[in-house]
């Protein structure tokens, strides 16, 4: 147990935890804002009420995750000050600011128009909600661009230079838009829409399962099948974009990923390793299983590799990553999950074009619905898989060739750290477990199908003129 | 080219007095109702306590983040140290804004209430309390180094002062917490907390006599500076101001009257802001570190301004709007304010 009293490791250790327990929030809400400004715009357009309904229902796990979305990114916005104060001063010039330009444009437009959003639908005129729906989706998907244009100039730094240590910017459109920015930004970006659109589908699958509100919730499930059609092929494309891309920048975590140990010269099409047992004290994997000739299609969807793959044996120990097994294998969990998702989408959509998908018929497809169900959490975990392998692998460093780990943490008492750390897992494990619990108990009352609909009179004897005049009302939502 | 190296960091002092006071404002009121709320008598008037945030609370949290951001961009160094030297207290606040926020969804949903009130109001306690104690040490300065590294111990924010600037600080939440209950609520919760604003108005009175009175014999640096005219004049100014307000807002809450109170307490917290600010620059990090130092480059300032600058208005104008959507009194008994 000697890391307890290493502070860098423990200080990894907590971003890692902090970060990880993050994501899994911001995903489903980002990605699910575009769903919500699809139904809000097809209540809007056809009037049909069943949309309004959608949003509503949706809303609600949107707001669960939010709060805890909010909550769990505060201590991200002041780890890199308390736990990484080295790295900080040395990069808060470029990397501070993006942050800055995150908060003001991304995450206060979010929250500056989710009160209306969630509350507002008698309050405002419906197009002046769904302005509000809008802008919260608007400003979380640009927190996406924010933080992964950050997030990838530590994996490829630009648009400046490092003097005395200090990072001075001398371009910041070149450092904003640094090589990996653009690839990041759209598989992030693609990453949350799936996970949410798997999540929304999953839950609607139960829903057809159960023959709970079949009918409203088959509305959903195709709804999220239609989008999924281009979003799954176009992220294994981005994806292989990416992957090519850390061929080209970062050739210690390319090496990592496919645990290649031997430099492979170009002109050969060597094998990929489909499942192995890195070692890393004796620089070769104990086993393997391999597919010949597969790597070069992988890399560059070519016979043959036009350039060398640097085996991990090229750089000093010091200088290469050394938790090998971990980001090899969430590399493979992350493609595997990537092509279910897009084999699942394209067997449902062969069971919509074949009638199997009619309201009559839908809830025969037992297994396919059951195969959604099961997939809910796959999206989750293809997401923490790949900024496992984004950010450990980028390891020794920091900032990708210019800032080591360990010269990035603060100097700190690792008793702090460490108990900090053991607060984060206990707080952290008592959440998951509630948002978990109070989700289930969300799908589990299912939608309320009875609300008054704004602009609309439900019943001739109820006054609703009068009700939309009482000031600071929440309006109506199911729960008996 | 030389004055630029001292106009950027002193706009970017000024925007970050902004964001603090606005924070402060903000999330004041929202972690004053949640430490009031410990004291509600019922679950009803719990749940109005909450109703009465439902809609604001993360855009107020907006604003910490914001200045996290924007300290982190424009004064990076003081941001590393600072943060540092306050590991414990910031961690403190951390996971009581934590609690605090996650409350507001699991309280309701969930059958037993309890748990996500203790959450709720412990932990805006917890935040204020750190907020409180890292106001304080960065007041009473940090040791550092010649180049601004952290060369104190992890205790050395744990002081007595530092203790009363907690305190003061969040009798000060409570304060701007009831007075703005008072202008949410009706009936026998507002009669409450017209009690519990003249007991707050009366402490944080006290507190921030202490601290206005022990400033300057404390901290040097700000003696030589304040006792210089003409800053002399101004800083004579504030205690005077400060007493003529809390005769005001106290009136005010005597006569029963709604609005004010609210607007009163508003510009005390303002007057107190000048006053810090006056104390505090040209330091960042009090009597060792000035912003000038600290101060990103000033082509990364310039970047900045160019941005956030330009999104501050209009992060003004759309929360302006969310505040007049929802304005007016919460009415609970309503069948739509049940969820």
């Amino acid at each position: 147990m000697e890391f307890l009293s290493d502070t860098v490791v423990l200080s990894r250790l907590q971003f890692a935890l902090t970060a990880i327990f993050h994501m899994l929030f911001p995903v489903l809400t980002t990605g699910m804002a575009i769903y919500l400004i699809v139904v809000e715009g097809l209540w809007l357009k056809t009037r049909n009420k069943n949309y309004y309904y959608h949003a509503r229902f949706w809303s609600k796990l949107y707001v669960l995750n939010f709060g805890i979305g909010v909550a769990s990114g505060l201590p991200m916005e002041f780890e890199f000050g308390t736990n990484w104060t080295p790295f900080s001063q040395a990069v808060g010039d470029f990397f501070g600011s993006v942050l800055g330009f995150e908060a003001s444009m991304a995450f206060a437009l979010e929250a500056g128009f989710l009160g209306i959003m969630l509350f507002g639908w008698e309050r405002v005129p419906p197009i002046m909600h769904y302005l509000a729906t809008i802008m919260v989706a608007i400003g979380a998907n640009l927190s996406i661009f924010w933080i992964l244009s950050a997030n990838s100039w530590l994996q490829t730094p630009a648009g400046g230079e490092f003097i005395n240590g200090h990072f001075v910017v001398s371009d910041y459109f070149q450092a904003i838009f640094n090589p990996f920015m653009l690839n990041s930004v759209l598989h992030m970006f693609f990453a949350t829409l799936e996970t949410s659109l798997f999540v929304i589908g999953g839950i609607s699958a139960w829903y057809i399962l159960n023959q709970r509100q079949s009918e409203f919730f088959a509305l959903s499930f195709k709804i999220v099948l239609a989008i999924a059609i281009a979003v799954t092929p176009l992220q294994l494309y981005i994806g292989h974009l990416s992957g090519e891309q850390v061929y080209h920048y970062q050739p210690t975590k390319l090496a990592a990923m496919e645990a290649q140990w031997e430099t492979i010269p170009a002109g050969e099409s060597p094998s990929w390793s489909a499942i192995a047992f890195p070692n890393d004290k004796a620089e070769k994997n104990d086993w393997e299983i391999s597919i010949p000739g597969l790597l070069s299609y992988i890399l560059e969807i070519k016979p043959q590799l036009s350039e060398s793959v640097l085996g991990l044996k090229e750089y000093a120990p010091e200088d290469r990553p050394h938790q090998i097994g971990l980001v090899y294998y969430a590399f493979r969990i992350m493609i595997a999950i990537g092509f279910f998702l897009a084999g699942l989408m394209g067997i449902t959509v062969l069971q919509w074009l074949r009638g199997k998908l009619s309201l009559e018929n839908i809830a025969q497809q037992r297994w396919l619905l059951r195969t959604w169900l099961f997939s809910i959490p796959l999206g989750y975990i293809a997401v923490e898989s790949g900024w496992i392998v984004r950010c450990v692998g980028r390891q020794p460093w920091t900032v990708y060739g210019e800032i080591r780990t360990v010269d990035a943490a603060s100097q700190l008492p690792a008793s702090d750290v460490l108990a900090s750390l053991t607060t984060f897992a206990v707080v952290y494990s008592i959440l998951f477990f509630f948002a978990l619990y109070f989700a289930i108990r969300i799908i589990r009352a299912g939608a309320n199908l009875d609300l008054p609909v704004p602009g609309e009179n439900i019943s001739p004897e109820l006054d609703t003129n009068k009700a939309q005049h009482i000031p600071n009302s929440r309006p109506a939502e199911a729960k008996q | 080219m030389e004055s630029l190296q001292y106009f950027l960091p002193q706009v970017w002092f000024a925007i970050l007095g902004l964001f603090l006071f606005l924070y402060v404002m903000l999330d004041g009121f929202d972690l004053g109702v949640g430490i009031l709320s410990i004291t509600a008598s019922s679950e009803e008037r719990r749940g109005i306590l909450m109703l009465s945030l439902g809609n604001v609370w993360d855009a107020n949290e907006t604003w910490l983040v914001l200045m996290g951001g924007a300290l982190f961009g424009a004064f990076p160094l003081a941001y590393g140290t600072i943060l540092q030297a306050l590991y414990i207290p910031v961690m403190v606040m951390i996971f009581g804004l934590i609690f605090r926020a996650v409350a507001f969804e699991f309280r309701e949903h969930a059958r037993t209430k309890l748990y996500w009130n203790i959450a709720f109001g412990g932990g805006s306690f917890l935040a204020a309390l750190g907020q409180g104690f890292a106001l304080g040490a960065v007041l009473q300065g940090i040791a550092v180094d010649s180049v601004g590294n952290f060369i104190g111990g992890t205790w050395d924010w744990l002081t007595w002062r530092s203790l009363l600037v907690a305190l003061t600080l969040i009798q000060g939440y409570v304060l701007i917490g009831s007075t703005y209950l008072i202008l949410k609520t009706e009936g026998d919760l507002q009669t409450t907390h017209y009690g519990t604003a003249k007991i707050a108005s009366i402490t944080t009175f006290i507190g921030a006599v202490y601290l206005t009175i022990t400033t300057p014999i404390f901290s040097e640096s700000a003696r030589d500076r304040l006792f210089d005219p003409p800053l002399v004049y101004i800083f004579a100014l504030i205690p005077l101001l400060g007493a003529l307000l809390i005769f005001l807002l106290l009136r005010s809450l005597y006569l029963n009257q709604e609005k004010r109170p609210f607007f009163w307490t508003l510009l005390l917290f303002l007057l107190s802001f000048i006053g810090l600010g006056l104390v505090v620059f040209p330091y960042i990090i009090p009597s060792e570190i000035t912003i000038y130092e600290a101060a990103a480059s000033p082509s990364s300032l310039v970047f900045m301004i160019v941005f956030i600058g330009f999104l501050i208005p209009i992060m003004l104008a759309y929360n302006i709007y969310n505040y007049i959507v929802f304005r007016g009194k919460i009415i609970p008994s309503t069948a739509e304010n049940k969820r």
